[in-house]
């Protein structure tokens, strides 16, 4: 009775015109990539006018192959007969044939199914939007889409539902109309529905973001990729709090391996929001998410166009700042010449990584310092002792591929192990003494274990051996006062090193953290307030002699120095020597100049 | 003192990578000035480019006179931090900021060289710790950790 109709030439694009009528296809050029070629990306022209011939045998592979369609072998003879019921005057055979798309001349590479040439592709589609109707519970928030190819609805219209042979658009067309549900919807399940490849679930990513729960029970996947389609660590679902794969290929074989464990933490790291999988708790942390409903009502983007402060120099309190200049004059001395030397500064179950981030920063191209002739051997440097040396390689754990055992392998602990690793690193020479303008420090104290720990940042330059080129850098201390007796406090460390992070980059310069202004946008004002703490002096008040002598001092040491001449009276080259002295520290300068006030003689004064 | 197990170390990282991706997705957003603050206590220390602030109010201050953001993360990494059980958390972040409107922004006089509006280097260092007195949520879940220090900068 139906012919089998030749795809008319350019099918799909009718189809497309449907759907985009009916409000129901996007389009951007992703859904179309993902949505009209199945075979993704490499879905060209050529292959697809060679899917196009093909289809006009419909359904032969499937035969030969003996594929089944989703879920009809495990079809239980009570839902046939509920099949056979509602399909008075068809036989069960029949019906299981259309649903294969063998028998009812559909065109297979046609996205929706259609009947002949009878139904139009917003028909399909709103023969969709009642099939979601049936299956939402609105109270529950829950879209039930399991075992679609054996509902009633579907059989009895000759839907083509995802997971299905011969599916195509379904996909996305099914998850925009969830995406239209109210009250949003939180839950889907798509189980038992023979999927085998994830690629079926981009589309459910894009229209449904949000979604919380997701069952994929009882289908086909069989690959890690089939998830990345719907990974939070892809920007996917990201806020995915519960998945069932059981049943699938991918789980079942890990479990009859004996590698649950190694499953689980396979999936969890995929979605970092995950709370359950399979029905059992994930361990992990977790902190105050913003909830949807608070964000929806203040939602307004910021219309500030100056920075909220300027850029200020080192921020170091609660501490001796001797303590850290004491802490940094001899870790980087020790670091450069002498790694070994540092495992005492360790604690022994302390921690240290390091990580590559070796993007390009933009200020600093655009600056040219790559091929600058002051540092003529920025070319020379090279990423991979970085990315692979170091037992283990780089801890960049945004780029780490494999799993748990690249994190742990990565992750030095205790002095031993931190200083092997550090010993096959580049060799490095820091001027943290000679040029402290190069480097920024912010420390203050912390509660930690009961005690007190500090936390400190520092951020500076280094040059790399042998290509004697120079790296930005930043480094993340946890540090402890070292116990009496401790092997750190027998070696003459007043703290020791609980954590330690190194962050390595490509050079920037350290005008960056040059303290002043800072500017959003060109043409625009700089930051307009002067930040509390921070005096301001207008420079008429500066004495002419003064002012001449600064000229002779850095730019970045100039502010500090002119601060202490204010504030003690003492000559810029007294200021000079006296922040010298106390590793280019204020309030420490200041201090030591109280001390000694005295026993100055009149020409250290202005 | 108990030494880590690749089980304390995985849910480490995993913990990092979600925190980074909502702290600066947050950041980001239309609604940060209600939603950043809730990653901070009232005890919590940090600063900004060198300027100290404190607690959750110090956060709101801060990011309702922020110019609008966009945040890329390029690296990252995470300890837990040895001596303390659940672990405290030492995060650090490197990546790119832009500020504003960006490049197009600027106005049409700028020069082609000019760095202003270009996205900036930042770094970030956070160190995260278990709010004992928080209820907990879910089966799974260790402790809600929030944000105890946090030391920003642009550093190219």
């Amino acid at each position: 009775m139906l012919s089998t109709p030749a795809p008319p030439t350019g099918s799909r694009s009718v189809a497309a015109n449907a759907l985009r009528k009916a409000g129901l296809m996007d389009t951007d050029t992703r859904m179309r990539d993902v949505t009209d070629k199945p075979g993704g990306r490499k879905g060209h022209q050529k292959s697809s006018q060679h899917k196009v011939r093909s289809s006009l045998r419909p359904g032969r592979a499937d035969v030969l192959l003996g594929r089944d369609p989703s879920g009809s072998t495990s079809r239980s003879p009570m839902v046939n007969a509920r099949i056979a019921a509602a399909n008075a005057g068809g036989d069960g055979l029949s019906i299981r044939g259309a649903s294969k798309g063998s028998a009812g001349g559909r065109v297979r590479r046609n996205a929706i199914s259609l009947n002949g040439s009878s139904r139009t592709g917003a028909q399909v589609v709103e023969l969709w939007r009642e099939f979601v109707k049936r299956r939402w519970n609105a109270e529950a928030r829950f879209l039930n889409l399991e075992r679609m190819a054996e509902d009633d609805f579907v059989v009895k219209n000759q839907l083509t539902p995802p997971g299905a042979p011969g599916s195509g658009r379904e996909a996305a067309v099914i998850f925009k109309l969830a995406k239209e549900l109210k009250p949003e919807i939180q839950t889907i399940s798509l189980a038992h529905n023979g999927i085998q490849t994830g690629m079926l679930l981009s589309t459910l990513s894009h229209y449904l973001p949000r979604l919380a729960n997701l069952s994929l029970e009882g289908n086909q996947l069989k690959m890690w990729k089939d998830l990345d389609f719907i990974s939070g660590k892809k920007g996917k679902l990201e806020h995915l709090r519960e998945l069932i794969l059981k049943g699938n290929p991918l789980r079942e074989l890990e479990y009859q391996s004996n590698r649950a464990e190694k499953y689980k933490s396979d999936v969890a790291r995929r979605f970092p929001s995950l709370e359950m999988l399979d029905q059992e708790a994930i361990v992990k942390i977790s902190f105050d998410v913003p909830q949807a409903s608070t964000s929806a009502v203040h939602a307004k983007r910021s219309t500030v166009t100056t920075f909220p402060n300027e850029m200020m120099p080192s921020f170091v309190t609660g501490v001796d700042g001797t303590l850290i200049s004491n802490f940094l004059m001899r870790f980087f001395p020790l670091y450069d010449n002498q790694r070994s030397a540092l495992i005492d500064a360790y604690d022994p179950n302390a921690t240290f990584s390091f990580s590559a981030n070796t993007a390009i920063p933009t200020r600093a191209r655009l600056e040219g310092f790559h091929s600058s002739k002051e540092m003529p051997n920025q070319k020379k440097l090279e990423w991979p002792p970085w990315l692979n040396g170091g037992r283990g390689g780089s801890r960049n754990l945004s780029r780490m591929a494999g799993g748990g055992e690249k994190q742990v392998k990565t992750l030095h602990v205790g002095g031993e192990e931190a200083v092997k690793a550090m010993v096959e690193l580049p060799s490095t020479k820091h001027e943290v003494s000679t040029a402290p303008e190069k480097f920024c420090i912010d420390a203050w104290p912390t509660s930690h274990a009961g005690g007190t720990a500090l936390f400190m940042t520092l951020h500076g330059q280094f040059t790399e051996f042998p290509s004697e080129g120079i790296r930005s850098f930043d480094r993340s201390f946890i540090l402890a006062p070292a116990p009496e007796g401790s092997r750190a406090k027998l070696a003459g460390w007043d703290v020791m090193i609980l954590s330690d992070m190194l962050v390595v980059r490509a050079y920037s310069s350290h005008e960056a953290w040059r303290p002043g202004p800072l500017r959003v946008q060109a043409g625009e004002a700089p930051t307009p307030s002067a930040p509390v703490g921070a005096p301001q002096v207008p420079a008429t008040q500066i004495p002419p002699q003064v002012q001449e002598a600064l000229l002779q001092i850095p730019e970045p040491q100039r502010s500090l120095v002119l601060q202490v001449c204010q504030r003690t009276n003492l000559n810029v080259a007294f200021s000079v020597q006296c922040l010298e002295g106390n590793g280019w520290d204020l309030d420490r300068a200041i201090a030591n100049f109280e001390q000694v006030k005295a026993t100055l003689s009149r020409d250290a004064f202005l | 003192m108990t030494t880590l197990t690749q089980n304390d170390i995985e849910i480490a990282v995993r913990a990092a990578d979600h925190f980074t991706r909502l702290y600066y997705k947050t950041y980001d957003s239309s609604t940060r000035v209600d939603d950043l603050p809730n990653f901070y206590r009232p005890n919590s220390a940090l600063t900004w480019n060198g300027t100290p602030y404190q607690g959750a109010e110090g956060v709101r201050e801060l990011i309702s006179k922020m110019p609008p953001t966009s945040h890329e993360v390029q690296s990252f990494d995470c300890h837990p931090i040895p001596g303390s059980q659940p672990p405290s958390l030492f995060i650090t972040v490197s990546g790119n900021v832009t500020h504003g409107k960006g490049p197009a922004g600027n106005p049409a006089s700028t020069p082609n060289k000019s760095i202003d509006g270009h996205p900036r280097v930042f770094a970030q260092t956070f160190m995260l710790v278990p709010d004992s007195t928080a209820a907990k949520a879910a089966p799974g879940e260790v402790a809600k950790y929030y944000i105890n220090a946090d030391a920003m900068r642009f550093v190219g």
